[in-house]
């Protein structure tokens, strides 16, 4: 945009509707959440993934063993927001943390609603807090939070 | 300095059809390409480099989709190329392909196109506002039917000649398993009653939108010479471009096209296409570009190209069969809708096109375009070795 009023402007909006389909994993994954089941995945090398891949990162080989896991975890590593912005999941103060399900063997990043840094560590346990309307989407998994 | 001899040991593909609900965009293109690994008795460890072509990528919204489909190719530790040239993507994807082993460097490398339309809006997207310009268009039929109306002049074409292209090739698609739509009781009229759309294009004369992916393995004279099954030896390979809006360009009868097929011709030691070409898949979304493309790709003399649709020689059993397959006006996943006809050309060369097989094909064309009629890419594949 430009206020020289011989430069013509106009504003370029474009949008369209799209959609996805999940297909058999993360179909799985996304209907798990919904009845607040955590499924990972069994990869080649035995290792449980989570969120579940359609096909194993090392080999390209199609994986299919569908595993429950959690509901606690472990945090593997965050870091604090102190001053949330409008797009946040949470209005007030939280962490980004990586957290492992129990059972699984990757951490996937989420939040942790621990109320302050203080609450929070590297290695401490952590237990799902679910939404109440809950549809089948990665938010129906609200946040963590401690679990003391 | 000479290139290497590269065939096509194995080609695969999807069911074609409106919406593939059962899959991820990463499940579809996976599935063509464990069928053209099957095909080519290989796995996924067999494969050298990867290489996978699209449409534009906001027609799903996917940005850069071989970021997350690298995986699903089975690409990691892999080179992994991937390419666009609009609705010519698949037909170039496949040339990139072929030129890693016509280069020397791979053995044996993976190719694959698709497109997710169900999960898209290419209507849409092929017709964005423009700030200062009136809207002239909705989709892809608008931008091309002034184009075919300027070859109906040229040309003093009758009315009815996209409707028999569209009937020709609906009617080939019923003997391909894999096509989108499959219309038994398709017929002259049901096409010539049904809505005009883009005057002269109707409903009936334009492609579907489709769920859909191909895949090929091309490989090196060494391994295709260990082949058990009959592999399809690539003649030629060309591509030419053209600058969208260039005034001084012909869109009805491109020189590129024009150029792309002499090329390819040339290398394939082809010096009459009419009569040492035995089929020919070309890109035809709209039925009224088999005749424009039957002169373009020098089938047919300026102005007759119609002429060869009204006596049949287009047909399955015609002296140039075209679009056997059913064609893009039978399916058309866009992305992968170039290399299904760089495909379907490898399988007729192999003997291997089941019931739309065009008996004892020796030598085919594949063709696409894409842009504003401003992308092509073909090649030629023959049963015999170079």
């Amino acid at each position: 945009m430009s206020d020289d009023p011989g430069v013509l402007s106009a504003p370029l909006i474009i949008e369209y509707p799209f959609s996805r389909t999940t297909g058999p994993v993360i179909g799985a994954f996304l209907t798990g959440l919904r009845e607040k089941v955590l499924l990972g995945i069994k990869g080649s090398d035995g290792r449980v993934i989570v969120p579940p891949t359609e096909y194993d990162s090392f080999t390209g080989e199609d994986l299919t063993e569908l595993v429950e896991v959690g509901p606690g975890g472990e945090v593997l590593t965050w870091a604090w927001v102190r001053g949330p912005m409008a797009k946040h999941p949470l209005s007030h103060p939280f962490a980004w943390a990586l957290v492992k399900p129990d059972g699984a063997d990757v951490g996937f990043l989420q939040v942790v609603d621990a109320g302050s840094p203080e609450a929070m560590a590297t290695g401490m346990r952590v237990r799902p807090r679910w939404g109440d309307e809950r549809e089948g989407s990665i938010h129906d998994l609200a946040c963590w939070e401690p679990d003391v | 300095m000479p290139k290497e001899l590269v065939a096509v040991v194995g080609v695969g593909q999807t069911k074609h059809q409106a919406t593939r609900g059962d899959v991820s965009m990463a499940g579809l293109v996976r599935e063509a390409a464990t069928r053209a690994l099957a095909d080519a008795e290989m796995t996924w460890s067999d494969i050298d480099a990867v290489v996978v072509g699209k449409a534009p990528d906001f027609f799903e919204g996917v940005m850069m989709p071989e970021l997350y489909l690298a995986d699903a190719l089975g690409a990691t530790g892999k080179p992994l190329f991937r390419v666009h040239t609009a609705g010519s993507v698949g037909g170039s994807t496949a040339i990139v392909a072929a030129q890693l082993v016509q280069a020397g460097i791979h053995q044996r490398v993976l190719t694959v196109a698709f497109e997710k339309q169900s999960e898209s809006e290419a209507m849409w997207a092929l017709s964005m506002p423009i700030p200062f310009q009136p809207p002239l268009h909705a989709g892809a039929g608008g931008y091309f039917a002034p184009h075919i109306r300027s070859y109906m002049a040229r040309s003093n074409a009758p009315d009815h000649i996209g409707i028999l292209v569209a009937l020709k090739d609906r009617l080939n698609a019923l003997k391909n398993p894999y096509a989108h739509l499959h219309e038994p009781d398709i017929s002259f009229d049901s096409i010539k009653d049904s809505m005009m759309l883009w005057d002269p294009i109707r409903y009936a004369e334009t492609c579907p939108s489709s769920d859909g992916a191909c895949a090929m393995v091309l490989a090196s004279e060494a391994v295709a010479d260990r082949s058990t099954k009959p592999v399809a030896w690539v003649k030629g390979t060309a591509m030419r471009s053209e600058p969208t809006m260039s005034a001084d360009r012909d869109p009805v009868l491109p020189r590129g096209g024009s150029d792309c097929a002499a090329d390819v011709y040339q290398q394939a030691g082809i010096t009459d296409p009419r009569r040492q070409v035995d089929c020919v898949e070309m890109y035809v979304p709209f039925s009224w570009f088999e005749p424009m493309w039957l002169e373009n790709l020098h089938f047919a003399p300026s102005g007759e190209g119609w002429k060869y649709v009204e006596d049949g020689v287009t047909g399955l059993d015609g002296d140039l069969p075209v679009n056997m397959s059913g064609g893009v006006l039978s399916s058309n996943p866009i992305g992968a809708s170039g290399m299904l006809r760089f495909a379907e050309v490898a399988l007729q060369v192999r003997g291997m096109a089941g019931d739309h097989q065009v008996p004892d094909a020796r030598t085919a064309v594949g063709h696409a375009y894409g842009g504003g009629s401003q992308f092509f890419s073909m090649w030629v594949v023959g049963a015999d070795k170079p």
